[in-house]
Order: C-alpha cells, then sequence, then structure tokens
C-alpha cells in the first residue's frame, strides 16, 4: 500500500532576460507571494511544487536561471535535461521581446528536441508603460506553435495557469504507465506527429 | 525523503480529519443470544424490537452462540437450524422500516451473525467483508471463538464481532486467549456481496490493514463467558434480588479484568442494569436448578471501540425463554464520518502546500561573500589570494563543489586555483574558499598579448540544489616574461609603457612577420616603413649586460639560486624600464635570466628546429647552416648567449664554471620541462655553442 506521494516528475526551466520576472513568478507560483525587490539570479536555483492533474501527482521542480547575457554560455547547458521551457518577456521592455527569437534559437540549440514550450509576458500589470502589444506576442507565438499568456507575477494574473498549462500539456504526451498498449502507441504517434511539425 | 513525506501527508490528514469530515448518526441495533442448541420455536420480536423501541434502527447486528450444537454442524456449512433462526429474525425487524441483508449471515458451527442495514441505506456501504477464527477444540475449531463483519459505510468502517468465549469459572484466563487470538487472527480478506453464502475460513492472512485495529467502530458481542468470582451462589442471588446489580458488579470477571486492562483494552461497556442472563431453567425465569447449580452471571455482554459511539440503552429481554441464557441488546447511536471531498481536497492541498514549503526550505542554502572576485595587478609569476566565504545559511548540511562548465573539463582557468573545491558545511558554519591567480610561462603568453584575459566563471554547485555563479577577473599587468622575442624586438620601450591596443598589434605584426621570414626570406625587410627590430630584445640584453659587468667574477653564479622576491623587482624592472640599474643580487639576476629564457613561448631553438639540429649536432658546418635558418632575431640571442657563456668561460678560474654545465644549464635549463626528446636535442645544441 505505500504509495509514492508523486506519480511524475517534470523538470520546467524559466529562461529569458535579465529583470523580466522569472524568479517572481516563480516565487508567485511556488509561494504564492511576491517580493519588489530586485535581486538578480547569478545561477540557477530551483524550487519544488507538488500539483494534481488529471488524477495523477505531478512534482514540478522549477529552475530558475540567470538572464544575465554573460552567464547565457552556461545556462544553456541546463536546457538538456528540461521537459518544459518557460521563456518570459517584459511587456514594459521591447528589448526582451525582441530577443524572443534569439532565446527561442537557443532552445532549438540545446534543449530536447520535443520540450515543451511557452511564451510568457509578464508584468501585464503595469499597462501604462506597456511597450510590447499583446497582439505581438500572441502572433510571435502562433508563428512557433507555442502557448502564450500574459502573466502578472505581482497581481497574479495567470500565473498558475501558465505553469499548470505547460505541465499538462508535458502530461499529454507522457505515456501513461498503465495504460495498454494501444493507448501507449497513440501517444508515441502523437509526439512523433508534432515533433515534425515543429 | 519520499516515504516520510508520505507518512506525514498521511498523518496530516488524520490529524486534520475533523476540518473535512462531517458525522451523520445511524442507529445501530446489536443483539447476542445463546440460545443453547433450542430450536427457533418462538418469535424474537421481545428482543429484536421490544415495544420501547419506537424509532427503527439503521442497522441490525444480530448474533447468536451455541445455535447448533448437533454434530453435523462442526463439519457441515449447512444447517437447519440457521435457516429457521434467519426466518425469526426477518419477522422480528423493526416494522417501521425495511431492511436489507448486508451479508446474509456468517457462521461458524454454533456462532452465527447476521447484519441488516436499513433499505436505501445499502447503497452506502462498501467492501463487505467477514472472517472467523475458531479457538475451540486443539485452538482451531470452531466450537469456540468468533466470526466477524467488516463493511464500509460511508467514510467509517463498521465491524461486528459476534464471538463464544471459552468458558471455565476458575479458569478465566481463558476467554482472554481466546479474545486475543480473535483479535490477532480476525483478518478480513473475505470480500462478499451480499447474496454469497460465506464459506466459514479459519485464517485470513492478508494486509494487515484489514484487521480490527482498523476499523472505526468495533461492536463486539457475544457469550463471552465470564463469570462472578469470589461469590457464592447464594450470596449472589440475594445481591440480585435486593436489586444490588452494581455491588455484584464487583465479583463480575469481565470488569475485574477490563479495569486491570488485561483484556478488551480500549473497549468501552455500558453500565449493566439488567440482571444476569445465565443460568437459568430453560422455559422461565428460574435460576438454574440442574445438578450443578450454576451461579447466575452475566456471560452475555456487548462492548465496543471506536469514536462517536454513544450507547442508547443496554439491556435483556427476560421474555425470550426457550435458552438457559436470556438475550442482551443494545442500540447506539454512532457518528459515521462522511468525508466532504471538496474540502478533503482543500485540507489536502493545504498539506501538499506545506510540505512543499518544508522541502523547499530544506533544500540546502548559501550565502557567498560575493558573487564577483576581482584581483587586482595581477603580474607574471606574482600569486595574488582572494577569499571567498561560504555560510551555510540553510537547514541542513551543505556539500559544495566546484562544476566544470559545459565545454570544459576543468572547473576553473588554469592560472586560477581554487582551494578547497568542495567541501561539506555543516547548518550555520563558513568555509573559507582560498582562490588565487598565478600566472606562469604557460598562462603568460596569451594574457601577454592581450588574446586572453583574466576572466572566468565559476559553477558552485550545492549537492541537490542551486548552482551559484561566482565570476572572477582582474587586470593582468604584460611583461616581457613570457612575451615572444619577435615581440620583444618590436617593443622599443618598456612593456608596460606600450598601450594594450598596440601590444596586441606588435604582437600580430610579430608573429605574421615571424612567419614570412621563415618562409620566404629571413634577410629581407617586409615592411620597410616600419622602425626596424632591436637586434635582441633590450631585456635580455639588460640581464647578460649586468651579468657581463657585475657577475663575471661571482662564485656560484648560476649555482647559487635567487630570491624570489628579487626577481619579482626585476621583473618589475625589466617591464618598467627603471631603475636602471637592476636591483637584487647577481645570483638573483642570473636566475632572472634563466627564467627568463625558460618562459619563452618559443624557445631561443624554435620547435621546429629541435630535430635538425639533433642531427647536424656533431657537425660544425651543419651546424653552422642550421644556424642561418633560426629567424634573426633567434639566432642574434643564441649568438649573444653563446658569447656571454664564452665570456662567462674566461672567468672560470674565478667563477668556477665550465662549459659542460653551462651548456646544459642554459640551454637545457630553459627548456627543463619539456620531452625528453626535445631535452637531448637541446643538450646536444650545447655543443653547438661549445664550437663558437
Amino acid at each position: 500500500m505505500a504509495k509514492k506521494t508523486y506519480d511524475l516528475l517534470f523538470k520546467l526551466l524559466l529562461i529569458g532576460d535579465s529583470g523580466v520576472g522569472k524568479t517572481c513568478l516563480l516565487f508567485r507560483f511556488s509561494d504564492d507571494a511576491f517580493n519588489t525587490t530586485f535581486i538578480s539570479t547569478i545561477g540557477i536555483d530551483f524550487k519544488i511544487k507538488t500539483v494534481e492533474l488529471g488524477g495523477k501527482k505531478i512534482k514540478l521542480q522549477i529552475w530558475d536561471t540567470a538572464g544575465q547575457e554573460r552567464f547565457h554560455t552556461i545556462t544553456t547547458s541546463y536546457y538538456r535535461g528540461a521537459m518544459g521551457i518557460m521563456l518570459v518577456y517584459d511587456i514594459t521592455n521591447a528589448k526582451t521581446f525582441d530577443n524572443i527569437s534569439k532565446w527561442l534559437r537557443n532552445i532549438d540549440e540545446h534543449a530536447n528536441e520535443d520540450v515543451e514550450k511557452m511564451i510568457l509576458g509578464n508584468k501585464c500589470d503595469i499597462e501604462d508603460k506597456r511597450q510590447v502589444p499583446k497582439q505581438r506576442g500572441e502572433s510571435i507565438a502562433r508563428e512557433h506553435g507555442i502557448p502564450f499568456l500574459e502573466t502578472s507575477a505581482k497581481s497574479n494574473v495567470n500565473v498558475e495557469k501558465a505553469f499548470m498549462d505547460l505541465a499538462q500539456a508535458i502530461l499529454n504526451k507522457t505515456p501513461s504507465k498503465d495504460a495498454d498498449g494501444h493507448n501507449k502507441a497513440v501517444d508515441i504517434h502523437k509526439s512523433e506527429s508534432k515533433g515534425r511539425c515543429c | 525523503m519520499e516515504s516520510s513525506r508520505d507518512n506525514h501527508i498521511k498523518l496530516q490528514m488524520r490529524e486534520r480529519e475533523s476540518d473535512y469530515t462531517n458525522l451523520q448518526p445511524y442507529r445501530i441495533f446489536c443483539g447476542t443470544w445463546n440460545v443453547n442448541g433450542q430450536q427457533a420455536s418462538e418469535a424474537i420480536n421481545e428482543w429484536l424490537c421490544p415495544a420501547e423501541d419506537s424509532e427503527p434502527p439503521d442497522i441490525y447486528a444480530i448474533g447468536f452462540q451455541e445455535l447448533d450444537l448437533s454434530k453435523n454442524a462442526y463439519i457441515f456449512s449447512e444447517s437447519v437450524r440457521e435457516e429457521d433462526w434467519y426466518k425469526r429474525i426477518k419477522e422480528a425487524l423493526h416494522p417501521k422500516a425495511k431492511y436489507k441483508k448486508v451479508v446474509k449471515l456468517v457462521r461458524l458451527v454454533g456462532m452465527m451473525l447476521v447484519v441488516f442495514i436499513r433499505k436505501g441505506l445499502e447503497l452506502e456501504i462498501y467492501d463487505v467483508m467477514s472472517g472467523t477464527v475458531g479457538t475451540g477444540i486443539m485452538g482451531v475449531m470452531g466450537n469456540k471463538g468468533g466470526v466477524a463483519v467488516r463493511f464500509g459505510l460511508r467514510d467509517s468502517t463498521l465491524c461486528f464481532v459476534n464471538s463464544h468465549l471459552a468458558a471455565h469459572t476458575v479458569e478465566f484466563e481463558r476467554p482472554h486467549t481466546d479474545f486475543k487470538d480473535i483479535n490477532s487472527r480476525m483478518l478480513f480478506g473475505n470480500r462478499t456481496i451480499s447474496d454469497h453464502e460465506l464459506v466459514p475460513c479459519f485464517f485470513f492472512f492478508f494486509s494487515s490493514e484489514n484487521s480490527l485495529l482498523f476499523c472505526s467502530i468495533v461492536i463486539w458481542l457475544g457469550d463471552l463467558n465470564y463469570r462472578l468470582s469470589d461469590i457464592d451462589n447464594d450470596a449472589c442471588k440475594k445481591l440480585i434480588s435486593d436489586g444490588r446489580l452494581q455491588e455484584l458488579m464487583k465479583y463480575d470477571q469481565l470488569v475485574r479484568q477490563i479495569s486491570q486492562k488485561n483484556v478488551f483494552l480500549d473497549y468501552l461497556e455500558g453500565k449493566i442494569s439488567f440482571i444476569p442472563t445465565y443460568k437459568y431453567d430453560p422455559g422461565t425465569d428460574t435460576w438454574d436448578t440442574s445438578e450443578k447449580c450454576r451461579t447466575p452471571a452475566w456471560c452475555d455482554r456487548i462492548l465496543w471501540r471506536g469514536s462517536n459511539v454513544g450507547q442508547l440503552c443496554y439491556r435483556s429481554h427476560m421474555a425470550c425463554k426457550l435458552s438457559d441464557h436470556k438475550p442482551v441488546s443494545s442500540i447506539f447511536e454512532s457518528g459515521i464520518k462522511v468525508i466532504d471531498r471538496a474540502k478533503q481536497r482543500q485540507v489536502y492541498e493545504d498539506v501538499m502546500k506545506q510540505l512543499d514549503k518544508w522541502e523547499n526550505e530544506f533544500l540546502p542554502q548559501v550565502e557567498v561573500s560575493t558573487m564577483e572576485i576581482k584581483f587586482k595587478d595581477i603580474k607574471f609569476i606574482e600569486q595574488k589570494k582572494e577569499i571567498l566565504v561560504v555560510s551555510n545559511t540553510g537547514q541542513v548540511p551543505v556539500q559544495f563543489e566546484f562544476i566544470p562548465k559545459p565545454s570544459d573539463t576543468n572547473f576553473c582557468e588554469p592560472w586560477l586555483s581554487v582551494e578547497p573545491s568542495k567541501a561539506v558545511i555543516s547548518v550555520g558554519a563558513k568555509c573559507e574558499v582560498h582562490l588565487s591567480v598565478y600566472v606562469n610561462k604557460d598562462t603568460g603568453p596569451s594574457l601577454n598579448s592581450g588574446k586572453a584575459r583574466i576572466e572566468d566563471i565559476l559553477v558552485l554547485h550545492l549537492d541537490g540544489g542551486k548552482d551559484l555563479f561566482i565570476t572572477v577577473s582582474g587586470n593582468y599587468i604584460p611583461s616581457s616574461f613570457s612575451s615572444s622575442i619577435e615581440t620583444l624586438v618590436r617593443m622599443f620601450k618598456p612593456v608596460t609603457d606600450v598601450e594594450t591596443g598596440s601590444l596586441i598589434e606588435i604582437v600580430s605584426a610579430s608573429t605574421s612577420l615571424q612567419h614570412l621570414i621563415l618562409t620566404i626570406d629571413q634577410a629581407s625587410s617586409p615592411n620597410p616603413s616600419e622602425d626596424p627590430p632591436l637586434d635582441i630584445p633590450k631585456e635580455i640584453w639588460r640581464l647578460v649586460d649586468h651579468l657581463y659587468k657585475y657577475g663575471m667574477e661571482q662564485d656560484e653564479l648560476f649555482r647559487q639560486p635567487g630570491l624570489h622576491s628579487e626577481i619579482q623587482l626585476i621583473r618589475d624592472c625589466l617591464d618598467q624600464g627603471k631603475p636602471r640599474l637592476l636591483p637584487g643580487s647577481v645570483h638573483s639576476v642570473a636566475e632572472a635570466l634563466l627564467l627568463f629564457l625558460e618562459v619563452l613561448p618559443e624557445p631561443v631553438v624554435p620547435y621546429e628546429h629541435y630535430d635538425l639540429c639533433l642531427h647536424v649536432c656533431d657537425n660544425f658546418t651543419q651546424a653552422k647552416q642550421v644556424l642561418q635558418r633560426l629567424p634573426t632575431s633567434h639566432r642574434n640571442v643564441f649568438k649573444y648567449i653563446c658569447a656571454f657563456l664564452r665570456e662567462l668561460l674566461k672567468h672560470s678560474a674565478s667563477n668556477f664554471l665550465d662549459a659542460r654545465f653551462l651548456g646544459e644549464l642554459h640551454l637545457n635549463g630553459h627548456q627543463s620541462s619539456r620531452t625528453a626528446h626535445q631535452t637531448r636535442a637541446d643538450h646536444r645544441s650545447s655543443l653547438l655553442c661549445d664550437a663558437f
């Protein structure tokens, strides 16, 4: 009867320019809190959070990366183990949005081919300083076939949803252990066809 | 870690059960009767539904003992008696409600247990299981023992045990043993559907979670066979007739044993206000008049264990006369747990959240004294040290280790050393990590030329936790030491006066020039617009000149080591061009010269000419030809050094040097670390030197 406290372990990774709010998103999701003081992440940190999806207990291990340019060569080496990557920009800073394509290239180069991605436009609570219209975020996401959300770690907008959606996407293509062979085959097929279209 | 997490969740959920559980009252009727093998010849309404019970119970649990005393009952599972009694029970259930059987019945020889549930509530029960334990003949036969039915009702587990324990007035230990036996052996595995007949079994060894201990409510009824001790028959009957039942109760073995915690631990029994139910002359209310003339006793009892159980009544039924026992019944109102799923989920999520929080808090955490370490004014072969303090600010011991970056095999650049690179820090403690920069001949050339910089990022990895990036940087003061001859001959000013930008230009010019010289024509000047290069590096000239002026007569020259601190001053003096006089002793200058030659990125005799030198070293003419093929500046240095050595040998009377030693020292020494093959080449080139 000894039950494991979780059925699956998903590794997620937060990437994006320095100061876009990766750490704050993680802090909001894991601790349901927000801190206004900016402390640049110098390294790779992670937090865990257990969630329930589709009747399964899933332990999310969420890695937060240093956004500063000078660390990029190092941080990209952490992409490999990630099953989901959250690419974050700051809607009040156009430059962080311009860099999205650079980050996407980074993912292509360094992450697993079948990694689930998601683009987040963070700080959507600061509407009066917005530099990146929502449509631009949506269109770049559509272009790459990646889900997109605007979030606010500060006002707790879409944070939970973002992580849960990403976890769900990973779960969807995880072949279930107790499924019969037929189901498994379907799952594999699904992820294959997905791989091809990306 | 994970299993302790599991246990914690279970514990927390149990502790917070009341936060998400409501109690719903259920009325439970329990009855027990030792029928002494009598036929079901009379109605039993008086027992199961006496007139005062206006409200129909939700559950009936009815136990019989000595239902069938025939030998057949031991052998066959079928019994005619059982059918008859079952019919009687059905007729006697409360008329205000309809009932469905939970288990038709479970019987072990003479013990039978029947459980009914009010119609409409049957959907709320699940996992109906039953079990039997025989403790009779040979400790296992079913003449004594217990039968039990267990089932889930809403979110509680109910269990009814009907037992007939061993009897003997003087041997009251026996019922305890039987009780213990039933308790430990009653494991429910025989899952039944209510309509299916149960086959009596002795043992059910399934998981221990199915044992009696794991039921929320256990009601234990039956002929427990405890008697009255230390009182004679007459005194006993006198107390009964006087209505002094509480006084008589003091002699009851079960009451005594329970108070001594010998048996029925955690079980409760209500106050007995009825006279003993044993032993009567069958068909009467008369105490036993047989030969044995038994002392009356409360053999038939009902006890319970579990929370939220309230006993509404506990009584005997004198109207039922056909046995030598009177039946006993009790009505309970028990709170059956009904879990609020939404609330339970909320609590569960809270518990998980708390655990996640703890897990995060228990991740290794450190604070470092700085994320950026800056070394100031790093000089060639001069160690600079900095300290990084790593403090364990977390709640668990931390093991840290500097790990290589993705493309590297070493965790830091060769000019940097870190000690310790791995350590364990206990909670609240600190560890000093000593970082030192030391530029030697391997790392010097690229730093001198500006191709490399003092820049590195250390990845400080916490075992089972995060990684910290520690940036190491510093400024390197270029030196003539470890610069190439080609570069130095194009440097007209001291190294420190040359700006970094132009330094790189000089270096790249010198390398391309060198290339040209080697491939086209060593004599021609490829770029006439530039100042002609110096014949030899001025630093070599200064060192040799100094020795020529002050050291020719010096005993032990080149044999005695110099002082490291003086060599550093000499280096500064050469690089800064001042003071004019080199500081330190001649020994230090001599060693500085050796060092200067040793750390040349390209030796005086360049690598590519080694093999050739090897070939021709015994032949003076060929050796001279080979020498002609060296780049001009290298050839110049070679000649210059050789001339110097010749001068030194002239003074061998006072400095005690000989040609062999000098040759080996100079042209071996500066390449001491290279391969044996090359060393041999050097050795032979010392013969070249002799030839001059």
